[in-house]
């Protein structure tokens, strides 16, 4: 039997997801003895950007019309279609402010020209294409990347937590910067699977990540206002990442 | 129960002699806050505590734990990683031994679970009294005090722990220190009592279970249940801290390459969203108010009807650990009141 295809693509983003799958060292010869990754431009210039695929893995929020071309393509290729990184899952950073005025913004930095400029409101890869799986993270976990590009090559499901960091935060016993400190820590609406990095040095979770299952943005709110913050900073805070879910 | 006194300043004496029973553990400040751990030096050891972040229950029933490997037509192999590993937990509260009574009944009882029975056996325990503050209401839920499921017992009494010896194994470790327990005087049980009636009085919570059960059973529609789901984050932190919640997930991780791999057990939560989610999509308790109802009926309700008596110990931990202040005393006082407006 041949190895299954692969391509790792990346659209409007840091980089970074691809950074970690090419910073697997541990795994990585394993990984390219498994699936025959045919179309990787950051990994390598030799590229076949045509054949088919059996995994995609991409990358990246869609903010132009050639994201979304490139997107459409690579769906077209692919029988399989796997976000990667709180961006293509969750539109991240860039999908902050939605109401921001694009064209206004376009003129002040790039004179003139900028009305030319192919530049659309950041969205997430599922507002644009059927989405098989989603790994989140900013950047995704080495771990979550491997145990997921696992279950694939057997034909099932990535298994991801959905409950919050707060999970992974206690069964470290750390300290909780929320009802020790006040802090304004993102925890209990952030999905888990960072094995609670940041909390565990001290410093509150900023929901890079996205939410959790069934976050409670309401309450979460309601929590830091008590707390000082202005509903404003609190709003602004956990739209940072994941919009979207902050809307739902 | 054989019942003899030590004196405090041979307490590291002790420590050091019990080494020779197994990995000492005990509470050590982290960050603020208190967690078992292993210690390196007798020095680090901080019996004066007022709870961990995470119960003992964590060396019974760990966190994330491999059951088996497996090679899909060949068969598996149980894990036994660390099954009979003698750990010494040293300075636990009665309520957290109260706890694992209770996990007894759970993992002991009609399915039997042989991970959580090893620890059981291969781990010893030493307890320590302790003094209840603002969180604490372990009284109430009868667990302020333990008759068994220690091999040792220290009571402080000034200079000395009265010590309650609870098992052979307990025995063992006091007659390897030679002459160092004495027998209690007359003066030394006084100070026990002074003190035990001393402790009473230190409770600043009191909750009336005697016929919760049914009050539960009343209230199945109040709409406190609303309020509180509208409150709760679903974050899960007071079931992780829980001494009593047993609730775990099973899943496989698969090797990569390959269909061989380990089948996993991590701590679940019934306040999860995929808690009651089954195949097909149906979930059971798809809001968080049926998720938190749930978690409160089945200590308070559920586990009197199955074991006699309410699960949860009053060790004041889901209470200090809640994000928004869902606090289980301040809920089980309002179920009690009366709130019912009177309909003409």
């Amino acid at each position: 039997m041949s190895k299954p295809t692969a391509g790792i693509f990346g659209l409007t983003g840091c980089a970074g997801d691809q950074l970690v799958i090419l910073n697997c060292e541990d795994q990585l010869l394993d990984l390219v003895a498994l699936i025959d990754i045919r179309d990787f431009l950051m990994a390598g210039s030799a590229n076949d950007t045509g054949c088919d695929l059996d995994i995609a893995f991409v990358e990246g929020a869609v903010m132009s019309k050639r994201d979304e071309q490139a997107l459409r393509r690579v769906r077209a290729r692919a029988r399989t279609l796997v976000a990667i990184g709180t961006c293509a899952v969750w539109g991240g950073v860039a999908a902050t402010d939605e109401s921001a005025p694009r064209d206004a913004w376009l003129e002040e930095v790039y004179g003139p020209t900028g009305a030319d400029y192919d530049s659309l409101p950041a969205r997430a890869l599922h507002e644009v294409v059927q989405v098989d799986y989603q790994i989140t993270g900013c950047p995704i976990e080495k771990d979550e990347f491997v145990s997921a590009v696992a279950n694939l090559l057997n034909g099932d499901a990535p298994l991801l937590p959905q409950y919050a960091v707060c999970v992974e935060c206690k069964f470290r016993e750390c300290g909780c910067l929320l009802t020790e400190r006040g802090e304004v820590c993102c925890g209990p609406m952030t999905v888990a699977g960072c094995n609670a990095r940041c909390p565990a040095l001290r410093i509150p979770c900023v929901g890079c990540r996205g939410p959790a299952a069934d976050a409670n943005f309401a309450s979460a709110t309601a929590m830091f206002t008590e707390g000082g913050v202005s509903p404003q900073d609190v709003a602004r805070k956990l739209r940072t990442f994941a919009p979207q879910g902050v809307q739902q | 129960m054989k019942i003899l006194k030590l004196r405090k300043d041979r307490l590291d004496f002790f420590a050091s002699v019990v080494q020779q029973f197994g990995e000492v553990h005990a509470p050590v400040e982290v960050d603020g806050g208190y967690a078992f751990r292993r210690l390196s030096r007798w020095s680090e050891a901080r019996l004066n505590y007022p709870r961990t972040i995470l119960p003992p229950k964590k060396y019974f029933l760990p966190q994330r734990e491999t059951l088996f490997r497996f090679v899909p037509e060949k068969g598996y192999v149980p894990s036994a990683e660390g099954l009979d590993t003698r750990i010494i937990l040293f300075g636990m509260h009665a309520c957290d031994i109260y706890s694992l009574n209770i996990l007894d009944m759970v993992f002991g009882g009609a399915y039997p679970d042989p991970y959580y029975q090893a620890r059981r056996k291969h781990i010893v325990i030493i307890g320590i009294d302790c003094i209840p503050d603002k969180h604490c209401f372990c009284r109430s839920m009868r667990a302020d005090f333990v008759d068994h499921g220690f091999d040792l017992f220290f009571y402080d009494i000034g200079d000395y722990y009265l010590t309650m010896v609870g098992t052979a194994l307990g025995d063992d470790m006091v007659l390897a220190t030679g002459p160092l327990f004495e027998q209690p005087a007359e003066a030394d049980v006084d100070e026990y009592k002074r003190r035990s009636s001393n402790k009473r009085a230190a409770f600043q919570l009191e909750v009336e279970i005697r016929d919760l059960p049914e009050i539960f059973e009343m209230e199945y529609q109040s709409g406190i249940w609303d309020e509180l789901g509208e409150k709760c984050l679903s974050c899960g932190s007071c079931s992780m801290v829980c001494p009593t919640c047993y609730c775990y997930d099973v899943a496989d991780s698969a090797d990569l390459g390959t269909r061989d791999g380990a089948r996993m057990r991590i701590w679940d939560s019934c306040l999860f969203s995929t808690h009651a989610l089954v195949a097909g999509g149906e979930n059971f308790r798809h809001s968080r108010a049926s998720r938190i109802k749930f978690r409160f009926y089945h200590k308070q309700r559920g586990f009197v009807a199955e074991y006699g008596r309410p699960s949860c110990v009053g060790c004041g931990r889901c209470v200090a650990a809640c994000p928004v202040k869902i606090d289980i005393v301040e809920v089980l006082e309002r179920l009690r009141g009366v709130q019912h407006a009177v309909s003409h």
